[in-house]
C-alpha cells in the first residue's frame, strides 16, 4: 500500500529538445510515455525497483508535427493515445518486444547547445547523455478535428473516448470505429473536457482567451453526454473563471475542477463538485502559485493530485480536503517552469510529471 | 502649449507650430486627400507569430506558416483572408527601434521621437489632420478608438487633437444632445454671445482654445450620423468579423470615406509576457477578418490607392519562449506592414537572421518608418515647426523614407 504523505524522487529523466507537456503510464506495465512541444514522444522503462541510472528511452513514436497537448494509455497497455496542436489523435501499437534500438539520440542536446555557446564565459559543457531508440509509427490516426487538439481523454473501459479543440468543438467518439457518438461547439475554446465513469456525463471548460476585450469568455457547464445538451451550467457560481482541468472520480460521484491561465497569487486551486447537483462540495487549499496545469484522481479512489505552473505537485485526500504531500519544490524566482501533466500509475505507487525545463520525473510512495 | 515664432527682424509671433508652413503646400497635400488608417497592435504583436515565423527553430513556436498569395511572403496560419490579400502588403521584417516599454514605445511609434526629448512632438494623426485634413469639414480630423496613443497633438495644438470614440466605433453618451434641436441652436447662440463678451475683456488663449473646442463639437453634432453604423453593420459584420476590432475597422472606413484624413483602431490584448502562444491566436482570429476586410472594401470603394493602412504596435516581441509560455518585449528586429496609399504591395522589405534575433539587412528606424509613411501621404517628412523658438523636424535628422516600399 503506498503511502502518499512520502513522495521521493526515483528518476528524473532528462529530456531537454523542449518543453515536456505531457505524461502517461501504459497500462499497468513498467512502461511511461512523455510528449513534447515539438511534437515528440518517448517512451521508458522503468526498472522495478528506485534507484540506480535513470533508465533511458527505449523508443521514439514518430509522427505528430506539433505540441503534444494529452497523452493516455488504453487499459491493457497496448495502445497509446495522443492528442496535438497538428490537429490529429494519434494511435500506436506499442508491442510487447519492441524492434531493435537504431536510432541515436542525445536528450541533453539543448544543454549541451546552451553551454557551448556560453562556453566562453565560463560555462561548463556536460557530458552527452547518449540513447538509443526504436522508432515506432503511428498505426491510426483520427482527423475528426480541424483545430488544435487541446483535451482529450479515455472512458475508464477504454472504448469511449472525449476530445476537444480550441475551435470550441467537442467529441465523443468510439476508441475501435472511431464513430462519432456526439459531437457539439461550445463558446470559445474546449479548454479541459473530463468524461465521467459511466460516460453520461461530460465536463467542459471554455473560454476565450482575450484579456481586455468585450470578446473574451470563460464558462464551466456540465453536460449530459447522451443528448449532447447541458446539464448544469456552472459559470454563474464560477464567473469569468478559466479552468485548465477536469477529472471525474472513479465512482463518478465527485469530479474536479481546476483553475489555470496565468492567475495571481495563489488562486490556481482545485474545486472539488457533486456532478449530480452541480453544488461544490469544497475547494482544496492552498492553490498553485500562479495557475493549475492538471489534474488526476489516484487510483484508490480517495486522493487526486494537482499540478503547476509553480513546479510543484500537491496530493490531497478528496474526502477531508486535506493536503496529503506535496511532491517537489517550487524552484523560486517570480516566474516557475510549470509542471505540465502528471500521471499516476495502474497500482498507484509511482507518478510521473511533465516537466517544461525538459525533463520526467518519477516519483515513488514507498508503502 | 503656447508657442512663437520669430520673424527674420526678431519679430515674435504667436504659433501653435505651423506658421512656418508655406500656405499653398498645405493646401496642395489637402487637395492631394491622402488619408490613413493605423491599425494599432497595443501591447506589442509577435512578429514570429504573424509574418516573420521561424518554424523548425527554438524560436518558432507552434504556429505553422501558410503560403500567401505573393511567394516568399508567408505568414500565419491564423491570417488565412490576410494571406488572400498579400499583393496589397508591404511587411518590413527589419524595423530596429529604440524604446523598449509601453509608454515610451507607444510614444516613440506615434510621433517617431523619444519621450524622454522635452519637446512634446505631435502624434502621427495630428500631423496628417493638419496637412491631409479639411478645415471646412464638420468631422473631426483625427479620430480614434480603443487603447492608442499617448501623446496627442503635441506642439501643433488643441486644433489637431485626437477625438476619441468608443472601441466599437460608436460615439460616446455625451453626444446625444439634452434639448430638441431648436432649443439646443438658442443655448448654443447664447453661449457664443456671452462667452464674446467675456473674451471681449479677457484676452487669452484659453479661452480661445475652449472656444474652438466648442464650436468644433457643435459641428460634430451636425455630422453625427456618419458615426452611425446600426443599418450597415449587419451586412458588414460579415466581412469584418462581428467583435468590437471589427466594428472599429468597419467604422474607420466609413470615417475615411466621409473625409476624415486619420482614425486610428486599437486591437489589445498583445502584451503576451504569458501565454503568448494562446494570446496571439485569439487575437488574430479578430484580428484576420476585420483587416483583410477592411483593405478590400478600401479596394471595392477606391479608396485604397489613397488610403495608407499601417498594422504596427510599440514593439515586437522576443524569439526567445520565456517559462511562461510568453514573450517579453523586443525591439532589435521586428515587424511593421503597410498596405494602400500609395505603398508598393506584395512585397517584403529586410529581414532577420534565422532565429529572429537580429536584423540581416536594411534596418528600419522609427524615423525611416515615419518618413516613408508621411511621403506616401504627401507630407514632406523634413517639414520644419517651431517649438517657441527651436526648430523641429517632423522626422528626426539623418532619416529618410525607403524609397523601395513606395509605389
Amino acid at each position: 500500500m503506498a503511502d502518499l504523505s512520502k513522495p521521493s524522487m526515483a528518476w528524473n529523466l532528462t529530456w531537454d529538445a523542449e518543453w515536456v507537456t505531457a505524461v502517461t503510464f501504459l497500462g499497468s506495465s513498467r512502461r511511461v510515455a512523455a510528449g513534447n512541444n515539438l511534437g515528440q514522444i518517448l517512451l521508458w522503462e522503468l526498472p522495478a525497483k528506485a534507484g540506480g541510472d535513470p533508465p533511458k528511452p527505449v523508443a521514439r513514436l514518430d509522427g505528430h508535427i506539433n505540441v503534444i497537448s494529452r497523452l493516455t494509455s488504453s487499459p491493457d497497455g497496448k495502445t497509446l493515445i495522443s492528442a496535438s496542436y497538428d490537429h490529429t489523435v494519434r494511435f500506436w501499437d506499442v508491442p510487447e518486444n519492441l524492434p531493435a534500438a537504431t536510432e541515436p539520440l542525445t536528450l541533453n542536446a539543448r544543454m549541451i547547445e546552451d553551454t557551448t555557446r556560453r562556453k566562453s564565459n565560463g560555462a561548463k559543457v556536460p557530458p552527452a547523455m547518449e540513447a538509443k531508440v526504436a522508432v515506432l509509427k503511428s498505426t491510426r490516426t483520427f482527423n475528426e478535428h480541424k483545430e488544435w487538439v487541446v483535451s482529450l481523454e479515455l472512458s475508464r473501459d477504454g472504448k469511449t473516448i472525449i476530445s476537444g479543440d480550441d475551435g470550441g468543438h467537442v467529441l465523443i467518439w468510439d476508441r475501435d470505429s472511431f464513430a462519432i457518438g456526439k459531437r457539439w461547439q461550445v463558446k470559445g475554446w474546449a479548454n479541459a473536457v473530463a468524461l465521467s465513469p459511466d460516460c453520461t456525463q461530460a465536463c467542459v471548460s471554455e473560454r476565450y482567451p482575450l484579456v481586455f476585450d468585450s470578446g473574451r469568455h470563460a464558462a464551466v457547464k456540465i453536460w449530459d453526454a447522451a443528448k449532447a445538451e447541458v446539464f448544469k451550467d456552472l459559470s454563474a457560481e464560477y464567473k469569468g473563471m478559466f479552468f485548465a482541468a477536469a477529472a471525474y472520480a472513479l465512482d463518478g460521484k465527485t469530479l474536479a475542477i481546476g483553475r489555470g491561465g496565468e492567475l495571481d497569487g495563489m488562486n490556481g486551486s482545485v474545486t472539488l463538485i457533486d456532478p449530480a447537483s452541480g453544488k461544490k462540495i469544497r475547494t482544496l487549499a492552498p492553490g498553485h502559485l500562479s495557475g493549475l496545469t492538471d489534474l488526476a484522481f489516484h487510483p484508490d479512489g480517495k486522493h487526486l493530485a494537482s499540478s503547476g505552473r509553480d513546479t510543484v505537485v500537491r496530493v490531497w485526500e478528496t474526502s477531508s480536503g486535506k493536503l496529503v504531500s506535496e511532491v517537489g519544490k517550487s524552484r523560486g524566482g517570480q516566474f516557475k517552469d510549470w509542471i505540465c501533466a502528471l500521471a499516476w500509475s495502474a497500482d498507484g505507487a509511482w507518478m510521473a510529471t511533465a516537466d517544461m525545463a525538459g525533463a520526467v520525473q518519477i516519483w515513488t510512495f514507498p508503502g | 502649449m503656447k508657442g512663437v515664432a520669430v520673424t527674420g527682424t526678431g519679430l515674435v509671433l504667436p504659433n501653435w507650430g505651423a506658421l512656418a508652413q508655406a500656405k499653398s503646400a498645405t493646401e496642395a497635400a489637402i487637395k492631394n486627400k491622402k488619408r490613413c488608417i493605423m491599425l494599432w497592435m497595443n501591447g506589442g504583436a509577435s512578429q514570429l507569430d504573424t509574418f516573420d515565423m521561424k518554424p523548425g527553430r527554438p524560436t518558432g513556436g507552434p504556429f505553422r506558416p501558410i503560403a500567401s498569395k505573393v511567394s516568399g511572403m508567408p505568414m500565419c496560419e491564423y491570417l488565412p483572408k490576410m494571406a488572400t490579400v498579400a499583393d496589397k502588403l508591404a511587411v518590413i521584417r527589419s524595423m530596429k527601434t529604440q524604446s523598449p516599454d509601453h509608454p515610451d514605445g507607444i510614444y516613440h511609434m506615434h510621433t517617431c521621437y523619444k519621450m524622454s526629448e522635452r519637446t512634446p512632438h505631435p502624434e502621427i494623426g495630428a500631423v496628417i489632420a493638419k496637412y491631409n485634413g479639411n478645415p471646412d469639414s464638420d468631422l473631426p480630423s483625427f479620430v480614434r478608438m480603443g487603447s492608442t496613443g499617448n501623446g496627442g497633438a503635441g506642439y501643433l495644438g488643441p486644433l489637431y487633437e485626437p477625438f476619441g470614440i468608443g472601441r466599437d466605433g460608436k460615439l460616446g453618451s455625451f453626444t446625444s444632445p439634452y434639448l430638441p434641436e431648436e432649443g439646443e441652436k438658442k443655448r448654443a447662440d447664447l453661449f457664443r454671445f456671452v462667452e464674446d463678451e467675456f473674451t471681449s475683456e479677457h484676452k487669452a488663449d484659453p479661452f480661445a482654445s475652449h472656444r474652438m473646442a466648442k464650436e468644433r463639437a457643435w459641428r460634430l453634432l451636425r455630422a453625427k450620423s456618419v458615426f452611425d453604423s446600426s443599418k450597415d453593420w449587419p451586412k458588414a459584420k460579415e466581412r469584418y468579423g462581428d467583435t468590437e476590432f471589427g466594428r472599429g475597422c468597419f467604422m474607420a472606413r466609413k470615417l475615411i470615406e466621409a473625409g476624415v484624413p486619420f482614425v486610428e483602431v486599437g486591437q489589445e490584448n498583445y502584451d503576451s509576457h504569458a501565454d503568448n502562444f494562446v494570446c496571439h491566436k485569439a487575437n488574430m482570429q479578430l484580428l484576420d477578418p476585420a483587416w483583410s476586410g477592411l483593405l478590400l472594401d478600401l479596394e471595392e470603394r477606391g479608396l485604397l490607392q489613397d488610403t495608407l493602412v499601417i498594422w504596427m504596435g510599440e514593439v515586437g516581441r522576443t524569439p526567445q519562449i520565456n517559462n511562461r509560455a510568453g514573450r517579453d518585449h523586443y525591439i532589435r528586429a521586428w515587424t511593421v506592414v503597410l498596405a494602400g496609399g500609395g505603398i508598393k504591395g506584395g512585397q517584403v522589405y529586410g529581414s532577420t537572421d534565422v532565429d529572429g534575433k537580429e536584423v540581416k539587412d536594411n534596418p528600419v528606424s522609427e524615423g525611416d518608418l515615419f518618413a516613408t509613411i508621411y511621403t506616401t501621404l504627401g507630407i514632406d517628412s523634413r517639414a520644419k515647426h517651431y517649438h517657441g523658438v527651436r526648430p523641429i523636424w517632423l522626422t528626426p535628422e539623418g532619416t529618410g523614407p525607403v524609397k523601395e516600399l513606395i509605389g
